[in-house]
Formats: C-alpha cells, structure tokens, sequence
C-alpha cells in the first residue's frame, strides 16, 4: 500500500513494487489512505507524512489504536529527526528520507515484510544461498561462506531487488551513505561485485549477477 | 576626536575669546574712568594755583606731594593750549620713572605768562588696573575648570545612554539569538535612537529569518521533485535494452541527480544548524564514529594505498551524532581526497582536540576554502563541505584549525 500525494512519485513506486508476487495499492490523499487502512490490511504501508486533508502520522497512530500489524515505512522529505522520532515511537518501521531510490526503498519494505512474515526464523533462502539474517552469515550449497559487511549488505540488497536492474548510484548510496561523493566510490563498487561473484562461484553457486549496460547490476535467477 | 573633547574645544575657545574681548573692554573702561578721575584732580590743583594767584599775585612754590609735581615756566609771547597729556612721572627721592599724566596749562603773574604743569603719577591707577586684570583672569581661569569639569561629568552622565545603545551595536550579531534591549532615557533624542535602534535591529533579523526560512523552504521543495527524478530515473533503468549512448547519458543524469541530492541536503543542513533546528544533542562516541568514518573509506584508503596512522582514545561528546558524522566524513574525505598515491592519513583522537592530517601538494587559503561554494579547480567536491564542518564547529563552540606544513595539511577540531 502506497500513500504518496505526488502523483510521480506514487506511480513510479507502483510501477517498480507491482510485479513477482507483490500486490500494489494507492492512495493519494489522507481521506482515502484512512478509508483504506481502515478496510484492508497490509504487508507493509508505504507512508508520506506530508498529505493532503490531513498527518501521516495519523494513520500510524490510527493502525496502532486498532492493533492493526501493518508494517509501516514512512517516506517524507523531512529530515527532522523530530518527525523520525516520533513516527517510530508511534510503532512505523522503519523511515527514510526523500529523495531515495526505488532500490533502496524495496530493499526496505523487503526487509519489514520478510521481519513480519518469518515469525522467528531469520533465514532467507535463495536457490542455493541461504543468509542467516540474525547471524549476518552466508551459506551456499550448506558452505559458509565468508563475506565483508559491505559485501554482505550488498548481496542482501539485490536479492531484495531481484530481477530489477539496480544503478549503480543506489548501490554506493546504500553502502557508503549519502553524505559520500557517490562518484568516488563507482570503482570499488565493481570489485565488491566481483569478490561477491567469486565467492559464489567457488562455492559451487551461480552467478546470478550481471552487469547492466554500465549503469548497474541485475540480480536474476537465470 | 571623542565628543567630549570637540565640544570642550569649541567651548573653550569661545569663552576665552569672549573673556579676552570683555577684559579688553573692562580694561579700558576702567583706565578711561580712572583717568578721568585724575585729570579731576590735576583740574582741581590747577584751580588752586588760579586762586593762589589771585589772592596773592604770585605763583605759588613749587612742592611736591601725593604723587603729584608742579611745574611753573616763563612764557614769551606764545600762547599755551590747554591740554591733558600723558607723560612720565619722574620721583624726586629715587629715580624711578612712572607713568603720568599731566594739564598743561598758562597764568598771568605780573603781566608775565607762565606755563603750569601738573604731573600726576599714575602708579597706584596701574596698580588697580593691575589687580583688577589678575582677578578677572582668576575669574576666567576658574570658570573654565568648573566648565570643563562640569561638561565632563554632565556629558558623561547624559551621554550614558547613548553609549548603552552604541555597546549593543556593537555586540549585536545576526547569527545569535540576543535581542538589543530597549535602554530607556530621559532624553527625547535618545530615545529615538534607541527606538531606531530597536526598531532597525528587529527587521534586519527578522529579513534575516525570512531569507534563513526561504532557504531551508527552497531546499525542501525541491526534494519532492528530486525524488520523482530519481524514482523515473530507477524506472526508465527498468525498461528494455539501452544502446552504450542511451546509458552514458543515463549514467550522466544519475550522477548529476546525486550531486543535486547532496547539494541540497548540504543546503538544508546548513540552513538547519544556522536556524538552531537541530536539537537532537546526546552522547556522541567519538572514537566510534571515527571508526566508522573510517571503515566507510576504506576502499578509498586502500586504492591510493594510504598508510593510516590511528591513535584514538576514547572521547565522548554532547552533540548530535548526525552533525558529528557529517564532521568526521567531511574531514576524512577531503583528507582522502586530496591526498597523494602512497602517502599518509593520520587521525589523532585526544582529550582536547581531534587532529586529520594528510599529505599533499599544494597549499591554500583556510579562510578561502570555508566561504560557500568555494572550490579549487581540481576539486570534485560541491564546495560546501568545509562550511558545514566551520558551522557545525561554530555551533557546539569547538574551534576549527588548519596548519601546512612541509606538504603535511592538518585539520584540527579543538573541543
């Protein structure tokens, strides 16, 4: 569920998120997304504070009154710690701050869905690799398989981002931060990429990444 | 020249200039009378000898008495005018010349003219005149003291509020909070100024607050319609097949967009330290964010093959782990940046200060580098990152300090 009064903004979120197995819905104002919530629940609720007729942060308080589980990440383009503070007092999992990439925010809902739905088990598989999320351990084939922390989120980013093609601003954004000249960082991007690959491959797995058209990398199955 | 001193000037010399002009007038006014006064005298003396003549158809004898001479002399035939002249005053028993005056004069004695003089000496008028001048010129002197000292303690007194309104001028600074106070006074002019004071002070700030709050609006505005080109951006990636130009020119616009970004968010920032918005002060482990700074650099470290030189001892601070992390980051990378192939980082970690040197070439002007957008050309960066680091040491009343020397650049924050 996506409440965004930007109509580019939702759209394009819709567009990137709809697809797999994921079902996407949207509301544009407050009066909707309250109806909607009120009615439906939601893996995860993809929340801008700043609407229309009313506070995101109202919705938030209203899914907590009713007990309602929605996974809730709020997106504003406030980066006042305040708001932060508050929408996760209020019970929202997670918050980032606009502008971000499309990459980023899945890798986000990602996370605050597979949380929910694996009710205790923090393994996520993926054909041969599996990734012990609490342990932050790697195993391909059963093998552990040693990675560097960067490698380790970088590898958990594209399966997040499966079958998308991730820029290769996302990825220096999503490793290094934001407050990194992202340029400088491009070249180191491709030698963790190939470490990850070289560690899979020798550990009898596929390579699942390419590279795409030199603006990024895919993860896909095939 | 304080105004104190200019007013005393003018003051001053326009008393003396009148004192001298009225002493002048006084002087002569007085000697005028006195003189009058003597020549009655030798008037009436003159009478005498007229009457003395007459009763006894002889001149009288020549005497001499109350500073007074007489002198008779044959006429031939011509006549005598009768006149008052100043002359000297000869002493008989010493030789000391005075000042005199005389009448001269004529009297018919036995159908013989003879010419009178009477001389009187003017010693005792000059001696008046003399004392007069000294007390007038007492007079003078001390009215000039009470008036010097008097303006001093009135002007000072008077003054006062005025100087109260020029200190908080002087203090009065943009950036803090510290409103002008009013200084009340019971003088009209001041109080104006004070007003004006107040007044000008209160607008100036508030423009201030209002370009402060149009920056920071500006810079929020336009993340929303950053994001919709970054998210467009992430979805055009998406779609089908690109030729190696298409995806130049997408890579072209991703950087361009993330340097937008973090344009932006570097404005936004500044704004918020400069506007007090950020109060989200608490415990700061400085050795940990450092450590973290460093490990977010570390491939960069390792690509120009940098030997890192760490001594880091544990050091805890209250302030905003957002704004620290900005600090060390922005510190770290341009002593990464800037640095040489092979050469050294070295970041010092102590009690009082934190210290990132780096080598490398070339040198600049500190005070250049902290100015906005300032940027040197070989320089990647956006040219705000030293201003954030001087504004957020600004903020938390750390000092920041840079030194060159011998191609070793040092970056010091002192707490």
């Amino acid at each position: 569920m996506i409440v965004e009064d930007e109509a580019g903004l939702r759209e394009s979120i819709e567009a990137y998120f709809t697809g797999g197995d994921s079902v996407c819905e949207t509301a544009g104002n407050f009066t909707s997304a309250m109806a909607k919530v009120s009615m439906y629940r939601y893996d995860c609720v993809i929340l801008d504070l700043t609407l229309p007729q009313g506070n995101g942060l109202d919705i938030v308080r209203h899914l907590k009154e009713h007990q309602h589980n929605d996974g809730v990440l709020i997106i504003s383009a406030k980066n006042s710690l305040d708001d932060r503070l508050i929408g996760l007092d209020l019970g929202a999992d997670d918050y980032l701050t606009k502008p971000f990439h499309l990459s980023e925010l899945k890798s986000r809902v990602t996370a605050i869905v597979r949380r929910r739905s694996f009710d205790g088990s923090s393994v996520l598989k993926f054909n041969e690799i599996s990734i012990d999320l609490a342990a932050k351990t790697v195993k391909v084939n059963n093998a552990v398989v040693k990675f560097t922390r960067k490698e380790y989120a970088l590898l958990l980013y594209f399966i997040s981002n499966k079958g998308k093609v991730v820029s290769k601003s996302a990825i220096a954004e999503h490793l290094w931060g934001d407050s990194i000249d992202i340029a400088d960082n491009f070249d180191f991007i491709y030698s963790h990429i190939k470490n990850i690959r070289k560690k899979i491959v020798e550990a009898g797995g596929n390579d699942y990444i390419q590279a795409a058209y030199g603006m990024g990398y895919k993860f896909t199955e095939a | 020249m304080k105004l104190l001193e200019k007013y005393n000037r003018i003051n001053i010399a326009v008393t003396v200039i009148i004192m001298l002009v009225t002493g002048i007038i006084y002087y002569y006014t007085i000697s005028q009378i006195l003189t009058g006064q003597i020549d009655k005298d030798l008037v009436l003396e003159e009478n005498e000898v007229f009457s003395f003549v007459k009763q006894n158809n002889k001149l009288p004898d020549v005497y001499e008495s109350n500073h007074q001479q007489i002198f008779f002399s044959p006429l031939n035939n011509q006549a005598v005018q009768r006149r008052f002249v100043d002359t000297t005053y000869k002493e008989t028993d010493d030789n000391d010349i005075e000042a005199g005056r005389a009448l001269i004069s004529s009297v018919k004695v036995k159908g013989q003219n003879y010419r009178i003089m009477v001389v009187q000496s003017k010693v005792e008028t000059e001696d008046l005149i003399k004392i007069i001048f000294l007390i007038t010129i007492g007079v003078i002197a001390a009215l000039l003291l009470v008036l010097v000292m008097l303006n001093r303690v009135i002007l000072k007194s008077i003054w006062q509020p005025f100087y109260r309104v020029l200190s908080q001028l002087k203090q009065f600074s943009l950036t803090d909070h510290g409103s002008v106070n009013s200084t009340p006074s019971t003088i009209d002019e001041f109080n104006e100024l004070d007003k004006a004071v107040i007044t000008m002070a209160d607008r100036v700030r508030s423009d201030y607050q209002n370009l402060k709050a149009f920056t920071e609006n500006a810079s929020h505005e336009l993340m929303t319609p950053i994001s919709v080109i970054n998210s467009k951006l992430d979805t055009l990636v998406q779609t089908d097949e690109f030729t190696d130009k298409q995806s130049k020119l997408l890579n072209d616009i991703y950087g361009t967009v993330a340097r937008l970004t973090r344009l932006n968010k570097s404005m936004l920032l500044l704004a918020k330290i400069e506007n007090g918005l950020i109060k989200d002060d608490g415990e700061v482990d400085l050795k940990e964010i450092l450590e973290q700074c460093l490990y977010q650099h570390e491939e960069m470290i390792h690509q120009l093959n940098l030997q890192l030189v760490t001594h880091c001892d544990d050091k805890k601070l209250k302030a905003s782990k957002l704004l620290v992390e900005v600090l060390l980051n922005n510190l770290i990378s341009n002593a990464i940046r800037h640095n040489n192939q092979n050469g050294t980082l070295s970041v010092k970690l102590q009690s009082h200060q934190l210290s990132i040197s780096n080598t490398g070439e070339g040198t600049f002007d500190f005070n250049q580098v902290l100015k906005r957008f300032h940027k040197t050309d070989a320089s990647e960066g956006i040219g705000l990152g030293l201003t954030l680091c001087k504004q957020i040491c600004d903020n938390y009343g750390f000092t920041l300090t840079y030194n060159s020397n011998n191609g070793t650049h040092t970056f010091a924050v002192i707490f």
